[in-house]
């Protein structure tokens, strides 16, 4: 039996570490807030990541980018982005943006697109000469 | 003398078929609608992560089994397994930054995933340079059995690490409660062909790496047993004398 302790106590202890670090960094894990999230904490200086789904028919754009609104299907945060929207960016697709919050704009200078874990092939046929649209619709 | 190790050819011709099939069915599959080609990249990089926790998951059976028997045949298995695990993951890893430029705009980012699958990289690298710090095959199986234990805690984490954050990464597309999230029948069929074919590509790698082991230890084996001049050889202990 005395063997046994040699590595029940060692692995004993690296599982609690790791479990006291998982707890005490859970917060730090998550990659985004949601724009619920958002409007119930109200402004911060610091700089956060916001994350949802584009709101379709809100996409405009800038001279210096584009604004948009973010939703979770609860609440919507008004984004203001400067810089080049990415390729896949457009009218409901999942982003996330990284910047300020003030209360009641998002000012944004880092974006990513979130892709979903679906994968279809239903919307139309996909055409290898435009395989991010075909130009017009990018707003 | 020990029989000879049986070289076998059959793994190589498993690899290639089972390569060939998902290759073809990867390609004829359809472009994603909002991805277009990039979707490819997921028949690859979602076998590889598949093979990465099978082999991480079989390196801890492989450990626990020495632990218990200290039965050198599952030290062996267990360390083949870490390093096609290696291989795959560092595969996903790869494939998963060249899907995510064009997809999220950039190469990495330090979500819950892909953090905890950078660390579980380089932890399972450590468990293969831990078997280099020794030339004792059973301080090499027992120092390594640990960490194979102990390694695989990282294997949930890394799984679940989408499911239990908010993370850029995208949650499983295929093991969902409520069924598949890919509903195109051909992607889907690729997706799963793709998975059991990197499964037999493991099998197959397995059984070469095991094989090659066994072919080590035969050398050592041998190398050991040439006799060699010592160095003091010539001189004799003195007799003392009876008193």
């Amino acid at each position: 039996m005395k063997r046994y302790w040699k590595f029940i106590v060692p692995a004993g202890v690296v599982v609690v570490v790791i479990a006291v670090l998982v707890v005490s960094l859970s917060s730090s894990l998550v990659y985004f807030n949601t724009p619920t999230e958002l409007t119930e904490q109200g402004p911060t200086d610091a700089r956060l990541r916001l994350g949802g789904q584009v709101v379709p028919g809100t996409v405009a754009d800038t001279t210096t980018g584009v604004t948009f609104e973010v939703t979770d299907g609860r609440e919507t945060v008004d984004v203001v982005y400067v810089g080049a929207p990415q390729q896949l960016f457009q009218e409901g697709i999942g982003v996330v943006v990284e910047g300020t919050w003030d209360g009641s704009l998002f000012h944004s200078d880092t974006m990513l697109v979130k892709h979903d874990e679906t994968y279809s092939t239903d919307e139309g046929t996909y055409d290898p000469e435009h395989p991010f649209g075909d130009g017009s619709d990018q707003a | 003398m020990e029989p000879q190790v049986r070289i076998r050819r059959w793994p190589w011709v498993v690899i290639a078929l089972s390569l060939a099939v998902a290759f073809t069915l990867s390609m004829i599959s359809p472009a994603d609608s909002v991805q277009g080609d990039l979707v490819r990249i997921m028949y690859v990089h979602v076998p590889s992560a598949w093979l990465a926790y099978t082999a991480f998951f079989v390196t801890f059976v492989g450990s626990v089994a020495y632990l218990v028997t200290k039965n050198l045949k599952w030290d062996r298995i267990a360390a083949a397994s870490a390093e096609i695990g290696v291989y795959f993951t560092g595969l996903a890893l790869s494939l998963g930054m060249i899907w995510a430029k064009p997809t999220w705009g950039v190469w990495w980012t330090w979500d819950a995933r892909l953090t905890f699958t950078f660390i579980m990289f380089f932890v399972y690298l450590g468990y293969l340079a831990l078997r280099r710090t020794t030339d004792d095959p059973i301080a090499r199986a027992s120092r390594s059995s640990v960490l194979g234990v102990l390694g695989a805690i990282q294997i949930p984490l890394v799984h679940f690490s989408v499911v239990w954050w908010r993370t850029l990464h995208q949650p499983p597309s295929l093991i969902k409660p409520d069924g598949p999230a890919i509903q195109d029948p051909l992607m889907l069929t690729a997706l799963i062909i793709g998975v059991i074919a990197f499964t037999v590509v493991y099998v197959a790698l397995m059984v070469k790496r095991i094989e090659l082991i066994h072919l080590d230890e035969r050398r050592l084996q041998i190398e050991q047993s040439i006799e060699r001049p010592v160095a003091g050889e010539a001189v004799t202990a003195p007799e003392l004398g009876a008193t």
